[in-house]
């Protein structure tokens, strides 16, 4: 009996991995975006695909203008982390997470102590990081259309295999997340004094107008910088067939799922124990090099990860994928126009910029009127390179504010200031 | 460093919009500019000028 279950499962299996090869390249993109979509709801943006290597700190340059990026991010559902340009490491996590054990600066910064807490294990331990949580996302798969969502996890086409239905829904539960930040003004302070290091370098990203006969487009570059990435270390999917049995089945042969009823519960463990090492072994292409931490059952997949079947009725499934070490699914972090001379602009969400929540920065102000020193500086910006001043002077000494909140915003005193220090005394 | 982008402002006057408008525009990063009506107080028209960095239509 356990021996044509065995061969069951593995004929599927086969006949799935074949199939996977043969998805277009649409249906690949599809894959992309509907999970993508579903971290977006969580007010993130996702990762895809999913990856260990993205931290705070990372600033990548993208070149699409912020117009365009928002087309792709709504076509696509993610943004394409196209070059990373430096790796930031501010100080500030001990300060930031004062108290919290085990977090340091320098070489100890997260997630180093938590990735790597023994120097000859690669095993990780994020037991002590902070921790997040996501809700279940719904899904449905289809055999034969496609998978209409699809999921960067091995467990849903497992799990359909498993269940030899053509189609399924399911839910994907994001267990074990976890996620740490640097606060904004750090990376503010941080990128700001890069930029100011690196103008030369930056020089040749600034902005260029469109030429008068359409040759060349217009372009401007951003520097994106991650300041908090949301991590997760494990994955539970299940699967509830909709459909009776799909492909395969014939009359007086028990499927799979079947064998695995626990109206026997002896018979039950031993096939939940022989398909968890039929998973294992079907999906770990570097068992060998993996050396002897690993235990029989629980063999890496590609990213590192099992699969491990937790529960089969004859209409459903449950799996749960464990990664080696928590992967990074989601991120928050700032856009930074780089202006002309390698100068970095003020920081925009990226996220808010990219759900179209595209208002400038900072709360609404009330408009208190064009005062006498109002009315005087207003003429005098249009004039030479009096706006260049203006702006030099408001970034020594007037907190970086707007021009536009300096000149009918509660800012009196400023301007008092501004018409006795340039326009009064140099004359 | 540079400057903060300005910030939306409200209760501004019909007279006074275009300049509130002119001021704003003279952040690079603004592309677009929201005027929308308040409310009238005292015969004058009162608008919220709000800048936008992205298309926000």
């Amino acid at each position: 009996m356990i021996s044509r279950a065995l061969f069951l499962l593995l004929a599927v299996g086969m006949l799935f991995g074949c199939a996977t090869q043969k998805m277009s390249g649409d249906q690949l993109a599809r894959v992309a975006k509907d999970w993508s979509l579903s971290i977006r709801a969580s007010q993130i943006i996702p990762v895809y695909p999913l990856t260990e290597d993205l931290q705070p700190g990372d600033v990548f340059l993208v070149q699409t203008p912020v117009e365009e990026q928002v087309k792709v991010y709504l076509a696509k559902g993610f943004l394409p982390l196209e070059n990373l340009v430096t790796r930031l490491s501010p100080g500030g996590y001990a300060r930031f997470y004062r108290g919290w054990p085990y977090v340091a600066d320098g070489d100890k910064a997260p997630p180093r102590p938590w990735q790597f807490p023994k120097e000859d294990s690669p095993d990780s331990d994020f037991s002590r990081a902070p921790l997040a949580a996501f809700p279940t996302y719904n899904f449905s798969v289809s055999r034969s259309g496609g998978l209409n969502v699809a999921i960067p996890v091995q467990s849903v086409p497992v799990g359909l295999n498993l269940l030899d239905s053509a189609s399924a829904n399911g839910t994907i539960t994001l267990k074990d997340a976890f996620t740490y930040a640097l606060p904004a003004r750090t990376m503010y302070d941080a990128i700001h004094q890069w930029c100011r290091d690196n103008a030369y370098y930056l020089s040749q990203y600034e902005p260029t107008e469109s030429t008068a006969d359409g040759k060349q487009a217009a372009n401007k570059f951003y520097l994106r910088v991650i300041n908090r990435v949301y991590l997760v270390k494990a994955v539970d999917v299940s699967l509830f067939s909709n459909r009776g049995f799909g492909l395969g089945g014939s009359a007086g042969v028990p499927q799979p799922v079947q064998l695995l009823n626990i109206a026997n519960a002896t018979e039950a463990a031993k096939q939940f124990a022989a398909v968890n090492d039929i998973l294992s072994n079907a999906s770990s292409p570097a068992k060998d090099a993996v050396g002897a931490g690993g235990e029989g059952a629980s063999q890496p997949l590609a990213v590192g990860g099992t699969v491990k079947l937790a529960m089969a009725t004859s209409r459903s499934v449950s799996l749960v994928e464990t990664f080696r070490r928590p992967l990074v699914i989601g991120y928050l972090a700032s856009d930074y126009a780089i202006e002309a001379r390698g100068k970095c602009a003020a920081p925009i969400s990226t996220f808010s910029m990219l759900e179209g929540h595209g208002a400038s920065a900072g709360k609404t102000i009330e408009y208190l009127g064009c005062d006498e020193n109002c009315a005087r500086i207003r003429p005098w910006i249009k004039q030479g390179t009096n706006q260049q001043k203006l702006e030099a002077w408001l970034e020594m000494k007037g907190g970086a504010i707007a021009i536009a909140d300096f000149l009918t915003g509660d800012y009196a005193g400023l301007r008092q200031h501004v018409v006795t220090q340039l326009i009064e005394a140099p004359q | 460093m540079a400057l903060q982008p300005p910030s939306p402002q409200s209760n501004v006057p019909r007279n006074d919009v275009s300049n509130v408008v002119d001021a704003m525009l003279l952040e690079n990063q603004v592309k677009w500019v929201g005027i929308v009506y308040e409310a009238t107080v005292g015969g004058v028209d009162r608008f919220t000028v709000t800048p936008y960095i992205v298309d926000p239509t």
